[in-house]
């Protein structure tokens, strides 16, 4: 493994950093296609009460006078700096209005993904190990996660425990409790997927010789589940969880929206709702820098956990006949 | 105990005990309502061995997994089976499980994948030390690295901290068979613990197993298709076929007189135990001028050189076998044969038309000539086609004949190989493994080539299937006045069917010469150590 793991390492590096710029390139560009012009718009409403001096420097420092490639080019290179440009509506820094929200969202997507694999091996255990017909019913139970939306899952959870069983004020929603479900809402719909991926490696790991040979070693069947199967089970996992990083970020928005938390996902919506480009150009990028960094990190992870994973390119593998 | 006490000090057990110390009677498995075991009757004394032979369905892995309790869910065994006096079916799981190990050990067949791949090897065979109940936690190591010393691999602290995928096949049957072992177990089922490996490595194997019997008494379960093996190895043989013992009994009595009809089958189609067989049909046809001629060919992949200076010319109409082992370069030799590769340097003439520097439209029509059967009929048929479609998919790729001529082919070729009407609409899935090897057959035939290319065309088949194969190819060589290219591990099979033998090495001929020459009189030590790797079979 260790030979040839740095070249590996740099040339993924050097990939993220590409597929970041790009990303930031789609998102100006999906922006800039937008039909009318939500910035001169914004700019001119009498309600926002910008002086046409205003107006002009913030249409030159956003060079919107200027060609369309010029203007990526030094958003571009403001993004680098790690310059985010302000917003339009509050006419504050974009990267402090993010700081401001971001705490709460990753204490949710970390609540929510802590609850996911909790819920996930859970179930995969359940369904192995628990006598008929509990087990074989739990298999069920991650594609009925599936199939129920996220929204419908919170407001349950919300009429049942906050309005039922007073259990926290749905007004507080940063109360530990009120935390917890929203992190719930959102880690039953991510549980659902590691746990089909879990109970399917789960079976596949059992059908192998060495758990038979293991067995017939006279180990039982719960050394067998915890020093054989889980962990050729579980890296994949890794993997699966980097790709739902995407969806825990897309899934904040709307558990944010249903619990009323501050959070990356009400800024999103209300910049969307206030076509405030500039925050929304900000957040995207933030969005496709965390999934590319989290996916970087899980490539990276991978073959230090699973020794028959190589890292030498594949023409410079040698083919032996 | 200090672990060298422990492994210096051999079981004692009584010398002559009355009951032997593994006991079937009736024996039944069932899966579902079928039933693959009907009642097997063994027994196996102490320190004794037994081989349970028989081709592919006839039961004798599952016996096996039967005795270890570990039949896959919906097999159901019945009968009695005791183990030193003990009614092993009838116990509790829980009981059952401390004799996992600790009394019946357990070898695998496939060495590659019978240990977890994701883990040390170290850390498996710790797991067994832990049956060992005498043995503290701290000692656990060191009895594990004398075991492995004990069954010979040189340097037991690498092989410790090494992955699976890191160690050959051999080292890891090595490693399997001293984790069987290490708790001293009185019984060790081993479930045709060769069959995946080299013929060098499996007469090693073999030897280590004999003496592990020898040296700590353990009784020695053989489970093997291989008759030869059966004979050189066990005490006593039981032959199964359907699930239903054939015959069974001392192996020098079931050798010099096999009673039952299957056991004289099975004896005659073992090609080691039968080497002038078919030396009758394969001379009957007639040498012709050269028709494959290798001319100090070379091929390396980056800093391996796969196939290194080598030369060999068949004429027509006859036989010439590569041989080695794993890594010898017999594959990538054919695929130079075939075009695949095109070599570093050196010549390649197939009929006369050079290979080396053609394009690929021209190595087409050359392929025409040249034909290939592929090893395992299981994987190389796809199996969504019909027999038919199989077999006519070379002619409508040449564009060969009306349709009503490519049928006309297709019929006469499936005739000649010897697959019925009947069969045409068949897909794969529903076909043997023989008949399936046989449309591979039909497949390269179809195309009137001159030259067939067999990679080990038999391997993946049963003796009596084998032997029918072989048959079946001699045959068509002397109507056809086919040459073969015959590419195996397999020395019985190529005495028995090739007129001339090149013996490969690391890339490398080492000896050439006619079947006689190889076998009767070999010149190298490595060919001396392939032919020694045989079993002779009963002496």
């Amino acid at each position: 493994m260790s030979r040839g793991y740095l070249p590996f390492a740099l040339r993924r590096a050097g990939q993220a950093v590409l597929v970041i710029l790009l990303a930031y390139v789609a998102t100006f560009v999906v922006i800039s296609v937008l039909p009318g012009d939500p910035v001169t718009a914004t700019l001119r409403n009498p309600q926002n009460g910008f002086t046409e001096e205003q107006i002009a420097r913030i249409v030159s420092y956003y060079g919107l006078d200027r060609p369309v490639l010029v203007q990526l080019w030094e958003a571009l290179s403001r993004f680098v700096t790690g310059d985010l440009g302000v917003s339009l509506r509050s006419n504050r820094p974009v990267a402090d209005m993010i700081g401001e929200v971001v705490p709460s969202t990753l204490v949710l997507a970390g609540a929510s993904l802590g609850l996911a694999l909790l819920l996930a091996f859970g179930i995969a255990f359940g369904v192995r190990y628990l006598p008929r017909p509990f087990g074989p019913a739990l298999r069920s139970v991650p594609s009925l996660f599936l199939s129920v939306p996220g929204f419908l899952v919170g407001l349950l959870l919300i009429q049942i425990f906050s309005f039922g069983l007073g259990l926290f004020r749905a007004i507080d929603a940063d109360s530990p409790w009120a935390t917890f479900f929203a992190a719930l809402t959102l880690g039953v719909w991510v549980s659902a997927q590691v746990a089909e991926v879990l109970i399917a490696n789960l079976d596949r790991e059992a059908e192998q010789d060495y758990a038979g040979v293991a067995r017939a070693r006279g180990l039982g069947q719960a050394r067998l589940l915890l020093r054989h199967l889980l962990k050729p089970s579980a890296l994949p996992v890794v993997t699966v969880l980097a790709v739902m990083i995407g969806e825990v970020l897309g899934g904040a928005v709307i558990t944010e929206a249903v619990f009323g938390r501050t959070g990356l996902g009400s800024l999103v919506e209300s910049s969307v709702a206030s076509q405030d480009l500039p925050v929304l150009q900000a957040v995207v990028s933030l969005a496709a820098v965390v999934f590319v960094l989290v996916n970087l990190l899980a490539d990276l992870v991978y073959p230090l956990l699973d020794p028959r994973v190589t890292v030498v390119r594949p023409e410079a593998r040698v083919a032996v006949a | 105990m200090a672990p060298q006490d422990r492994l210096t000090s051999t079981l004692e057990r009584p010398e002559s005990t009355v009951a032997p110390l593994l006991q079937v009677e009736g024996l039944r498995v069932a899966y579902g309502g079928h039933e693959v075991v009907r009642g097997v009757d063994l027994e196996l004394g102490a320190g004794r061995s037994l081989a349970l032979i028989g081709e592919s369905g006839s039961g004798k892995s599952t016996i096996a997994k039967a005795l270890l309790r570990l039949l896959p869910t919906g097999g159901k065994a019945s009968g009695r089976v005791e183990l030193a006096g003990r009614a092993l079916l009838e116990l509790p799981e829980r009981h059952f499980r401390r004799l996992r190990g600790r009394t019946i050990g357990f070898v695998p067949q496939d060495p590659g994948n019978a240990l977890n791949p994701v883990r040390t090897i170290g850390a498996q065979a710790l797991e067994a030390a832990e049956l060992v109940d005498e043995l503290a936690k701290p000692d656990r190591r060191a009895a594990v690295l004398e075991t492995f010393a004990q069954v010979g691999l040189a340097d037991p602290e690498r092989v410790f901290l090494s992955y699976p995928h890191q160690l050959s096949g051999g080292m890891l049957q090595r490693v399997l068979i001293g984790l069987a072992v290490l708790p001293r177990p009185a019984l060790l089922v081993a479930d045709e613990p060769t069959s995946a490996l080299d013929v060098t490595i499996q007469k090693r194997i073999l030897d280590l197993l004999s003496e592990l019997r020898e040296g700590l008494g353990i009784s020695l379960l053989l489970i093997t298709h291989d008759l030869a093996i059966a004979a050189e190895r066990a005490d006593s043989l039981l032959v199964l076929k359907d699930g239903v013992a054939q015959e069974t009994g001392p192996t020098a009595e079931v050798f010099a007189a096999p009673s039952s009809d299957y056991a004289r089958r099975l004896h005659a189609d073992v090609p080691a135990l039968n080497p002038d067989r078919y030396a009758q049909l394969r001379d009957l046809g007639r040498a012709g001028a050269p028709k494959i001629e290798v001319v100090a060919v070379t091929k390396s992949f980056g800093s391996l050189t796969a196939v290194d200076d080598v030369s060999f010319s068949v004429p027509a109409g006859t036989t010439h076998a590569l041989v080695g082992e794993s890594g010898s370069g017999k594959t990538t030799a054919i695929r130079l044969l075939s075009g695949l590769e095109q070599p570093d340097s050196g010549r390649i003439a197939v009929a006369g038309e050079e290979l080396r520097g053609r394009s690929h439209a021209s190595l087409r029509s050359v392929r025409r000539h040249l034909q290939l059967v592929y090893q395992n009929p299981f994987t190389s048929l796809d199996p969504l086609w019909k027999v038919e479609r199989l077999v006519r998919e070379p002619l409508d790729r040449y564009r060969i004949g009306s349709p009503r001529e490519r049928d006309e082919l297709v019929r006469e070729t499936l005739t000649a190989v010897g697959l019925g009407e009947h069969l045409v609409s068949r897909r794969p899935s529903a076909l043997s493994g023989g008949q399936r090897q046989r449309v591979a057959i039909a497949r390269a035939l179809v195309l009137r080539p001159d030259v067939l290319v067999l990679d080990e065309p038999t391997s993946a088949l049963d003796v009596t299937v084998q032997a029918d194969i072989v048959e079946t190819l001699l045959r068509l060589q002397a109507e056809q006045g086919l040459t073969y290219v015959f590419v195996s591990h397999d020395l019985s099979l190529v005495r028995q069917l090739a007129h001339t033998v090149s013996v490969m090495r690391r890339g490398r001929v080492v000896e050439q010469g006619t079947v006689a020459q190889i076998f009767d009189s070999p010149q190298e030590e490595y060919t001396r150590t392939l032919l020694d790797s045989l079993p002779v079979g009963a002496s």
